[in-house]
C-alpha cells in the first residue's frame, strides 16, 4: 500500500499547491531538522579531533593537525583489536539471545489459555526492565558470588563440590552477560511480538484447526510467520547497535581477571579518550563504532530489501 | 479424523504441562532475585554479609531504610526526578508525536529524508566532548533542562509512532479533509485519540528512561546540589557508605561512616526505594503499550 | 471509565506533586539565600559559598551543616563538597575536562592534565602574599618540588605536615597486617618472613575453622579494585627492604631506578601467593571484590590477614569492630614489618613528612574570588581556631577542656563523633584543606583526637593492649619497627608516576604495565603452574616497554644528583 503513494509522489510535480497546502508540515518538519542538527548533526564535526592532536586549552580551531596518526595507534594497538572483537561477540550473542528469548516467551506466553494466568504472568515479566543496570549488576554479582543463590543452588544438587567463583574465569563472562540482558528484557522485547501476535487474523487459527492442525504446527505455520515483519524489523534495527552492545554490564562487573573478555570500544574509549585525557583517540574509537553501525544497517538493509522483507529506510 | 483429535488433544496436554512449567521457571527466576533484594533490605548489614538469606530477612533491621532516606539530598533528587519525568515525558510525547505524524502522511513531499534524517542520529554521535560543548554554549550545562530539551525526540520513538500512525486507516485523513479540516486538526482531533495506545507506549519509555537516569546528572550538574536526582543521590549513597579517607600518598584523617549497614544491605534498600514507585505505576499503564508497541518498517 | 478515571488521577498526582516540588524548590533556595545574607552582616563580610570537587570518594555534609555554618560566619567562606562517583578518579578528572566548567577547588589525582587543559591559576603570587604561611607550610625545596615545568605553582598538597611534636601513633601506611586474637592465640611468635606468617595463619585457621558465632574464617585477602589493587602489585618493594617509592625502586648510593616488578624479592612474594593460593588459603573471591564488599568481609572480622594501606582500610573497620564487640573478640588488625629474609631492616613505615608533590588542593579558572579562596587554604592552615573546629567540633559540645587545658572526650562524645548522621548534620572538617599532625599551637594537645596520646589508650581494647605489651611495643608505629631514616629528597617516586600522560613514550608504558598488571597478577597467583604463568606475564609485561617508563624516572632521579 505504501507503494501507491510512493508512485503518486513520484509521477506528480511538486508543485506550488501542493507545497502551500502542506504548509503546516513543512513548518514543522522545519522545526525538527533545526533541532536535529543542532543536538545530533553539529556535534559530529567533533570529528575533527579525531585527526588532530586535540588538546582541551588550545580548542579545536587551534590544535595540531596529525593526520592519520590516531587510527593509526588504534589499529596497531593489539589491546583495541581484542576489544573490538569483545564488543562484537557480545553485541550478537546479546542479540542473538534476547531476540530468541523474546520471541519464545511471546509466542508460549499466547498459548496460556487462562486470561488471568497470562496477563499475571506478563506483568512479572516486565519487572526486571525497570530496574537500572547498576541495580541489576549488583543483583547479579550478589546472586552469583560465591555464598550466593547460584552456587548454593549447585551445592546443594551436588552437581559442584566447591564453589565457583564466576567472575574469576572469562569463559563464563560473556554466557553472564547476555543472561543479564536476557534477564532484563525478555519480558519488555516479548511485548512488541505479543503484540504481532493479537494482530494475526484468528480465521487463520479456525481455519488450521480445521484442518486438524496441532498447536506446535499452529505455531509454526501460523504465528512465526504472522509475526516474521517484525522480527525483521527488529533484527535489522539492532544490528546496527551490536556494536553499542556494551558498556555499563562490564564495566560494572568485569575486573582485571577477564579484562580480556570483558572490555568493549566504549570501556576503552573512556580508558585512554576520557581518563587518560587522549580525546583524540577517544574520537577516532567512536567513528570507527559509527561506521561499522552504519556499514552494518545498510547491508542489512539491503539484504532485507532484495529478500522482499521489511526494511528500514 | 476422530484418531487424530484424540492424538493431538494428547499432545495438547503435554504442550500445556511443559508451557506451564515454563512460565513458573520463568517466574521463578524473575521475581526471586527482586525479592531476595526485598528480604536483604529489612536485614542487619553486618549480618547480611555472611550470605544464606533467601526470602526473609534473618535478622530484621530497618536500619537500612533509615540510612538511605535520611539524605537531604535524597528528597531534593526524588522532587527533581518526579520534576524531569514528568516535563520530560509530555514534551518527548508531543515533539516525537508531531514528528511521527508529518512522516507518517502519505503525501508529504519530504517524508522519506525525513524519516532517514533521523534514523541516521540512531547510529551516529559526535563522542562526549563536542556534545559537552555545544549544551555548555547553549547554557543548557548547570540547568534543569539539560535533563528536557536534548533528549526530547529520539529516533526510536519516533518510529514506534509512526508505525502506528502508518497503520491507521488513510480514509479518516481523508475524509477530514474533505471536511476542510487542516493537518493540525487532524493530528490532534482525529489522529491522536487514536494513538492513546502508542503514546501510552511511548510515556512508559520515556519516564522510565527519565526516572532511572543518572549519567547526565553527574556530567552536566554534578555541582548543582539543587538539580541532582534521584538515582544519582543513589548512586553516591553506594560509593559513600563505606567511605573512606585516602588519598592514596598522604595520611588525611577521616573518621568514618559505617553503622551496621554494609554496602549490601543499603543498595538492597536503595534498589527498593527506586524501584517502588515505577513499580505502582506501570500496571497502570500496561493495558496501553501491550497494544500500542508494534513496529514497522516500510516495504515496496 | 474507572479506568480513565485512575489513569486521569495518577496523572494529575504526578503534575501536581511536579509543581509542589518545584514551588517548594523556589521558596528553599530563597530561604537560603536570606538566612545567608542575614549571617554575613554578622561577622567577616559576606558569606562566599565556594565548590570544591575531590576524586574520591566521601560523604557529602547538610548543606545546612552547623560547624560549615560556623566557620563561613567567622571565615566567611563555606564550602560545597562533592565527591567521585561511579566513575574513577581519573575518569571524573577527564569528565570535568572535556566540559571545560570547573568548580571553585579541585583536588585531583590528574593535576597534571588540569594544568594542561588551562583548567587551574597559578599560585605564586598568591603566595607570595602570605610569607609566615609560605615559610611554614612546606620548606623552599618542598615549594619548588610543586613547580611546573611552566614556572608555576598550581596546587598545595594539605597532607603530611607536622606542627610541634609528632605524636603519630598509628602506621598510616602499608603492612602485612594481622589480627591480634591469632598471634594471641600462637603466644605472640616473633614473625619475620612471609613463610612465618602464612604458617601462624595456617595453623590458626586449621585449629580455629570458624568465628564464635559459626563464620567460617578466612585466612588472607586481597583487594585488587582499580588504583587500590596496590595491596597486590607493591610488596616487593617493601619486602627487599625498600621504602614506599610506590612505582620504582631507588638505589641510595648510585641513585639508579630499578624496576620492583621484576625483582627477585617480588618474584618470591608471588610464587608464595601462589603456593598459598594452590593450598586454599587465599580468598577465592579476591581478584573480583570490590572495594565495598572487600570492606565489609573485613567487617566481620572473619579475615585474619591483608596486605593493605591502614587509612585505605581502618578508620571505617575499627569503627565496626568496635559497634560490633569484635575488638574485644581480638579481632583488630596489627602490622607486621616483613622482609624477604629474616633480620632485615625493614622500609614499610615512613617517618618523615612525605610530600607527595602529585596532587593537592587547586583553586580552578572559574572560581569565583581567588583571593578570598586562597586566604581560605592559608586560614585553614595557619588559624588553629579554625583547625580545632574542623578536628575537634564545638568546645563543650564535642570536647571538653579540663583544668590543665587538656582536651578529652567523654564516650557519648566520641560515639557522637563517628555517627553518619551527627556527622552530615554537625560535622565539617574539609578534610582535602590544610592540615595538620603533630601538636597544637598550645602545645599540649595533638591537632588531631586520633594522635592524641590519651585519646589513644582510651580507645584501644584490650587484646589490642595485650598484644602491643607482649611485644614491648606501644603503639603501631613500635610495633611494625622500621627503621628510622630520612628519605632522600626524590621521595616517594609516585608522585612523579602519578603525573605521567600519555603524551610521553613513558606515560604511554605506564599505562599499559597497569592495564598488564592489572589482568596477569591475579593469574600469576592463581595460576596451577607458576612459572609458565610468570613467563606469560613477562612477556606480556614487556612488551608494554617498561624501558621507556624507567627511563624517565631515571630523568627524573638524575635531577637530584
Amino acid at each position: 500500500m505504501d507503494q501507491g503513494a510512493v508512485k503518486v509522489k513520484r509521477d506528480k510535480k511538486i508543485t506550488w499547491k501542493e507545497i502551500k497546502r502542506q504548509k503546516t508540515l513543512l513548518i514543522i518538519s522545519f522545526f525538527v531538522v533545526i533541532y536535529g542538527i543542532i543536538f545530533y548533526y553539529w556535534p559530529l564535526t567533533g570529528w575533527i579531533m579525531a585527526f588532530q592532536n586535540y588538546k582541551p586549552a588550545k580548542g579545536i580551531l587551534g590544535s595540531e593537525f596529525v593526520g592519520l596518526d590516531k587510527f593509526k595507534f588504534l589499529f596497531e594497538d593489539a589491546t583495541f583489536l581484542r576489544v573490538i572483537r569483545n564488543t562484537f561477540c557480545m553485541g550478537a550473542l546479546n542479540l542473538l539471545t534476547t531476540t530468541v528469548m523474546a520471541i519464545l516467551f511471546a509466542v508460549l506466553l499466547n498459548e496460556i489459555r487462562s486470561s488471568v494466568a497470562k496477563k499475571t504472568v506478563q506483568t512479572i515479566s516486565y519487572l526486571p526492565h525497570f530496574l537500572s543496570w547498576i541495580i541489576v549488576a549488583g543483583i547479579l554479582h550478589d546472586a552469583l558470588s560465591s555464598t550466593g543463590i547460584v552456587n548454593d543452588l549447585l551445592l546443594r544438587a551436588n552437581i559442584i563440590d566447591q564453589a565457583i567463583n564466576f567472575f574469576a574465569y572469562p569463559r563464563y563472562f560473556w554466557p553472564i552477560v547476555a543472561f543479564a540482558n536476557c534477564w532484563k528484557e525478555t519480558g519488555w522485547n516479548a511485548i512488541i511480538y505479543l503484540a504481532a501476535i493479537t494482530a494475526i487474523d484468528p480465521s487463520l487459527y479456525e481455519a488450521a484447526s480445521i484442518d486438524g492442525a496441532g498447536r506446535l504446527q499452529k505455531i509454526r505455520h501460523i504465528t512465526l510467520p504472522g509475526i516474521k515483519p517484525t522480527i525483521m524489523i527488529l533484527l535489522l534495527m539492532n544490528i546496527g547497535n551490536v556494536l553499542n552492545a556494551g558498556f555499563e554490564v562490564q564495566y560494572i562487573l568485569g575486573n582485571g581477571l577477564v579484562k580480556s573478555v570483558s572490555d568493549t570500544i566504549d570501556i576503552y574509549v573512556l580508558k585512554w579518550g576520557i581518563s587518560q585525557n587522549d580525546f583524540s583517540l577517544g574520537t577516532a574509537a567512536g567513528i570507527f563504532k559509527s561506521a561499522v553501525s552504519i556499514a552494518l544497517i545498510v547491508i542489512g538493509n539491503q539484504l532485507a530489501k532484495r529478500a522482499g522483507e521489511e526494511r528500514l529506510f | 479424523m476422530k484418531k487424530k483429535k484424540v492424538k493431538s488433544s494428547a499432545g495438547s496436554k503435554v504442550f500445556t504441562v511443559l508451557n506451564s512449567l515454563f512460565m513458573i521457571a520463568f517466574i521463578v527466576i524473575t521475581l526471586y532475585p527482586v525479592l531476595n533484594t526485598v528480604a536483604i533490605s529489612f536485614n542487619d548489614g553486618i549480618d547480611a554479609v555472611r550470605g544464606g538469606i533467601y526470602l526473609w530477612p534473618r535478622k530484621f533491621a530497618i536500619k537500612n531504610y533509615q540510612t538511605v532516606l535520611a539524605m537531604e539530598n535524597l528528597i531534593t533528587g526524588a522532587k527533581v526526578t518526579v520534576a524531569r519525568t514528568v516535563i520530560g515525558t509530555v514534551s518527548s510525547v508531543i515533539a516525537n508525536a508531531l514528528l511521527a505524524y508529518v512522516v507518517s502522511r502519505k503525501r508529504f513531499i519530504f517524508k522519506s529524508q525525513l524519516s532517514l534524517f533521523w534514523v541516521i542520529t540512531m547510529y551516529v554521535n559526535g563522542g562526549m566532548i563536542p556534545v559537552f560543548m555545544l549544551y555548555r554554549n547553549l547554557g543548557l550545562t548547570g540547568s534543569f533542562w539539560v535533563y528536557v530539551i536534548p533528549g526530547m525526540i529520539g529516533a526510536w520513538n519516533m518510529l514506534v509512532m509512526r508505525t502506528y500512525m502508518l497503520g491507521l486507516p488513510d480514509s479518516l485523513e481523508e475524509s477530514a479533509q474533505l471536511d476542510g479540516a487542516g493537518y493540525m486538526t487532524i493530528f490532534t482531533k482525529i489522529i491522536s485519540p487514536l494513538c492513546k495506545p502508542v503514546y501510552a507506549t511511548v510515556v512508559l519509555f520515556v519516564a522510565v528512561g527519565q526516572w532511572n537516569s543518572w549519567f547526565d546528572a553527574m556530567l552536566y550538574n554534578r555541582m548543582k546540589t539543587e538539580y541532582t536526582t534521584l538515582q544519582y543521590e543513589l548512586m553516591k549513597l553506594l560509593s559513600s557508605v563505606m567511605q573512606q579517607s585516602g588519598n592514596a600518598a598522604a595520611a588525611s584523617e577521616r573518621g568514618s561512616a559505617a553503622a551496621a549497614v554494609t554496602p549490601i544491605t543499603v543498595r538492597s534498600a536503595a534498589t527498593v526505594v527506586t524501584m517502588l514507585p515505577i513499580i505502582c505505576l506501570y500496571p497502570f499503564l500496561q493495558r496501553y503499550f501491550i497494544t500500542g508497541l508494534t513496529i514497522g518498517g516500510v516495504k515496496e | 471509565m474507572k479506568k480513565k478515571a485512575a489513569t486521569l488521577f495518577l496523572a494529575s498526582v504526578m503534575v501536581l506533586s511536579a509543581l509542589a516540588g518545584c514551588g517548594k524548590e523556589v521558596t528553599d533556595s530563597n530561604a537560603g539565600g536570606d538566612a545567608g545574607a542575614n549571617n554575613s552582616v554578622a561577622d567577616a563580610g559576606e558569606i562566599t559559598d565556594f565548590t570544591m570537587f575531590i576524586t574520591m570518594p566521601g560523604s557529602e555534609i547538610n548543606s545546612d551543616n552547623e560547624i560549615a555554618q560556623l566557620i563561613g560566619e567567622k571565615w566567611g567562606v563555606r564550602i560545597k563538597e562533592t565527591w567521585l562517583t561511579g566513575q574513577t578518579a581519573s575518569e571524573a578528572t577527564g569528565t570535568l575536562i572535556a566540559g571545560g566548567e570547573y568548580p571553585d577547588f579541585i583536588d585531583s589525582d590528574d593535576m597534571s592534565l588540569l594544568v594542561d587543559a588551562g583548567a587551574l591559576i597559578p599560585l605564586d603570587d598568591y603566595i607570595d602574599q602570605y610569607p609566615e604561611f609560605k615559610e611554614k607550610w612546606f620548606t623552599e625545596e618542598e615549594w619548588e618540588k610543586f613547580r611546573q615545568p611552566d614556572g608555576h605553582i598550581y596546587w598545595i598538597n594539605p597532607f603530611g605536615n607536622t606542627k610541634g611534636e609528632s605524636t603519630v601513633t598509628t602506621h598510616n601506611d602499608e603492612a602485612f597486617w594481622i589480627q591480634a586474637r591469632v598471634l594471641e592465640w600462637a603466644g605472640y611468635p616473633q614473625i619475620e618472613t612471609m613463610d612465618e606468617y602464612f604458617k601462624v595463619i595456617e595453623d590458626y585457621i586449621a585449629a580455629n575453622p570458624t568465628m564464635e558465632d559459626g563464620t567460617p574464617n578466612i585466612a588472607y585477602t586481597i583487594l585488587c579494585e582499580d588504583w587500590r589493587y596496590f595491596c597486590l602489585e607493591n610488596a616487593g618493594q617493601f619486602l627487599g627492604g625498600y621504602p614506599n617509592d610506590g612505582s620504582v625502586l631507588v638505589d641510595k648510593d648510585t641513585l639508579t631506578i630499578e624496576d620492583y616488578n621484576t625483582s627477585e624479592d617480588t618474584i618470591q612474594y608471588f610464587r608464595k601467593l601462589n603456593e598459598e593460593y594452590n593450598k586454599g588459603f587465599v580468598d577465592p573471591e579476591s581478584f573480583t571484590q570490590t572495594y565495598d564488599e572487600y570492606i565489609a568481609k573485613l567487617s566481620t572480622g572473619r579475615v585474619l590477614g591483608m596486605v593493605d594501606q591502614w587509612w585505605n582500610f581502618a578508620y571505617t573497620v575499627n569503627d565496626v569492630f568496635k559497634q560490633q564487640g569484635l575488638d574485644a573478640m581480638g579481632c583488630n588488625y596489627v602490622p607486621l614489618g616483613l622482609t624477604t629474609e629474616a633480620g632485615m631492616e625493614n622500609r614499610w613505615h615512613t617517618y618523615d613528612d612525605t610530600v607527595n608533590q602529585a596532587s593537592g588542593v587547586a583553586i580552578t579558572v572559574d572560581c569565583k574570588d581567588p583571593d578570598k579562596a586562597f586566604k581560605f587554604i592559608v586560614d585553614c592552615a595557619m588559624d588553629q581556631e579554625l583547625h580545632d573546629l574542623r578536628f575537634w567540633g564545638v568546645k563543650d559540645v564535642d570536647y571538653s577542656v579540663d583544668e590543665n587545658g587538656l582536651y578529652y572526650r567523654t564516650d557519648e562524645q566520641r560515639m557522637n563523633w563517628s555517627d553518619t548522621s551527627y556527622q552530615a548534620s554537625h560535622r565539617c572538617q574539609y578534610s582535602y584543606m590544610p592540615q595538620w599532625g603533630g601538636t597544637s599551637d598550645d602545645g599540649i594537645n595533638a591537632n588531631k583526637p586520633e594522635e592524641q596520646p590519651s585519646e589513644f589508650q582510651l580507645d584501644m581494647a584490650q587484646p589490642l593492649k595485650d598484644c602491643f605489651a607482649a611485644y614491648g611495643a606501644d603503639n603501631y608505629v613500635d610495633m611494625i619497627g622500621s627503621v628510622v631514616e630520612t628519605n632522600g629528597p626524590w621521595f616517594p617516586m609516585y608522585s612523579y608516576s602519578n603525573n605521567f600522560t600519555t603524551e610521553t613514550p613513558g606515560g604511554v608504558a605506564w599505562a599499559k604495565m597497569g592495564e598488564i598488571k592489572h589482568e596477569y597478577l591475579p593469574k600469576v597467583v592463581m595460576a596451577a603452574d607458576f612459572d609458565a604463568a610468570w613467563a606469560e606475564y613477562m612477556e606480556a609485561y614487556n612488551a608494554c616497554k617498561p624501558e621507556d617508563f624507567l627511563a624517565e624516572m631515571q630523568a627524573i632521579l638524575d635531577t637530584f644528583k
